[in-house]
């Protein structure tokens, strides 16, 4: 009996192995938007910039220290999983999106597939930026094509095994990666979803200022009550009601403009590159971005860990 | 016992020395606090139309920054760097590395009060030209300072 029986075993491990792997591939396959999807539509390049702006795009994607225009890209960006480096997404037909359709990029920004159809490291908000209206993607892509081709190509991410294998960000998608459209709520004002469609979506606020699991995903029951800096060293203050209770909505937006609290202290770090988007918008989007952040119920963010004591 | 009260001044002297440069990153801590008041508290309140516009409170709330415009680089002494401060924020060691670019970020900032000093002679004259001393001081935190 022997030999048979485990010639049995055998077979149905393989089988499970390879119905395992099916399901693996299956569940991991990248999202799409076809060509198909777009119907004719003339683009809004002046939205486009507002998009551009609200995005942030030039945080990340800017060349370092030149004009936030400039998407040559090479910016690092580290994290608990390895560094980043930001790539050129200026239209330069080779190494840049010159040569994307509309799908392509729309599929890019709302779907987080590449044009070859891998997976991109959620480092690159889509988990935020799949909110946008498909109207604003194809008014951004009509923007990004007015800015200047730059030829620079950006280094390779610097990622351990196995966070550099693309096909597995297709789990991470599945756990943590909601592909759900915004929808407004009716209830509330034009400028509440005004700003809760800018924080949410665009702005991409709670990557920063929310805590995350050890696999990388936002605590959801905690979302934008702050915790430790991603890029390293540092705290990302809470934004929901807890620690903003005492700042009225003109001081958010007076914030958001200038970068300056309440307090008079200006802030500093890597929200500096994002006030400077910020300050772009439009006085009626900063506002709104303040309705709906003051709206937001106080939440307790993790527990800060102990300073370190005062060392020469 | 000459030597011995040489070794012991010595020592106070060292200890002194010590003292004096942690007095200095607590004199940048309570400038750079004076500061913000008089920026959050008198310039920005006005802007935002917290306060009636008064010129004389604007006038002397830019003083103050002018003022600290000056003291700034003497408190940033080579013998300070890595002492830590009390406090959220620490001076970043990039200051000392790269001095230039710290020295040029203190003069757009002097640059930026004096506009504004010139400028402002009205709360929409005010409003217009206030945000470039925010940017400044956005600037400099940027690269000089961290958030511990």
């Amino acid at each position: 009996m022997g030999a048979r029986m485990l010639r049995k075993l055998l077979m149905l491990a393989v089988l499970a192995a390879v119905a395992g792997f099916a399901v693996y591939w299956f569940v991991t396959i990248p999202g799409t938007i076809p060509q198909s999807a777009l119907a004719a539509y003339t683009p809004n390049v002046a939205n486009g910039k507002t998009v551009f702006d609200a995005g942030g795009c030039a945080s990340c994607h800017a060349v370092p220290k030149e004009d936030r225009t400039l998407l040559g890209g090479g910016m690092a960006l580290p994290s608990p999983f390895g560094t980043f480096y930001a790539p050129n997404i200026s239209p330069h037909p080779t190494n840049g999106i010159g040569n994307w359709t509309e799908a392509q990029f729309a599929t890019a920004v709302l779907k987080g597939t590449s044009p070859s159809g891998e997976h991109y490291f959620p480092a690159f908000p889509y988990g935020s930026y799949h909110l946008a209206k498909l109207e604003d993607v194809r008014d951004l892509f009509a923007y990004i094509k007015t800015l200047p081709p730059l030829s620079g190509r950006s280094r390779e991410h610097e990622l351990p095994f196995p966070f550099n294998i693309r096909r597995n960000v297709g789990g991470w998608k599945l756990l943590f990666f909601a592909d759900k459209p915004f929808v407004p709520d009716p209830k509330q004002s034009a400028a509440w979803n005004r700003g809760s469609y800018l924080v949410n979506g665009l702005g991409h606020c709670a990557e920063c200022h929310s805590p995350r699991n050890p696999l990388g995903g936002i605590v959801s029951a905690q979302k934008f009550a702050g915790g430790p800096n991603p890029e390293g060293e540092g705290w990302v203050p809470n934004i929901t009601q807890k620690r903003l209770g005492s700042w009225r909505e003109k001081d958010i937006a007076y914030f958001l403009e200038t970068g300056e609290t309440p307090e008079g202290d200006t802030t500093g770090g890597i929200m500096t590159r994002v006030i400077k988007n910020m300050a772009q918008l439009s006085p009626e989007d900063r506002n709104a971005m303040a309705v709906y952040l003051k709206s937001l119920a106080p939440v307790d963010g993790p527990p800060r860990p102990p300073k370190k004591e005062t060392r020469s | 016992m000459i030597r011995g009260i040489v070794i012991v001044g010595t020592l106070l002297l060292g200890v002194g020395v010590v003292a004096a440069q942690q007095d200095l990153v607590a004199q940048r801590a309570t400038l750079m606090k004076a500061n913000g008041k008089n920026l959050g508290t008198v310039l920005s309140a006005t802007a935002k139309g917290d306060k009636p516009y008064d010129q004389a409170a604007i006038d002397a709330a830019l003083n103050v920054l002018e003022d600290t415009a000056k003291k700034l680089p003497a408190l940033y002494a080579d013998s300070t760097k890595g002492l830590k401060s009390e406090g959220d924020f620490q001076a970043s060691p990039k200051i000392w590395e790269n001095k230039a670019g710290f020295a040029a970020e203190i003069d757009a900032f002097a640059k930026a009060v004096s506009d504004v000093k010139a400028k402002a002679k009205d709360l929409d004259s005010l409003k217009a030209s206030l945000p470039a001393i925010g940017k400044q001081c956005g600037s400099c935190h940027e690269g000089f300072r961290v958030k511990t």
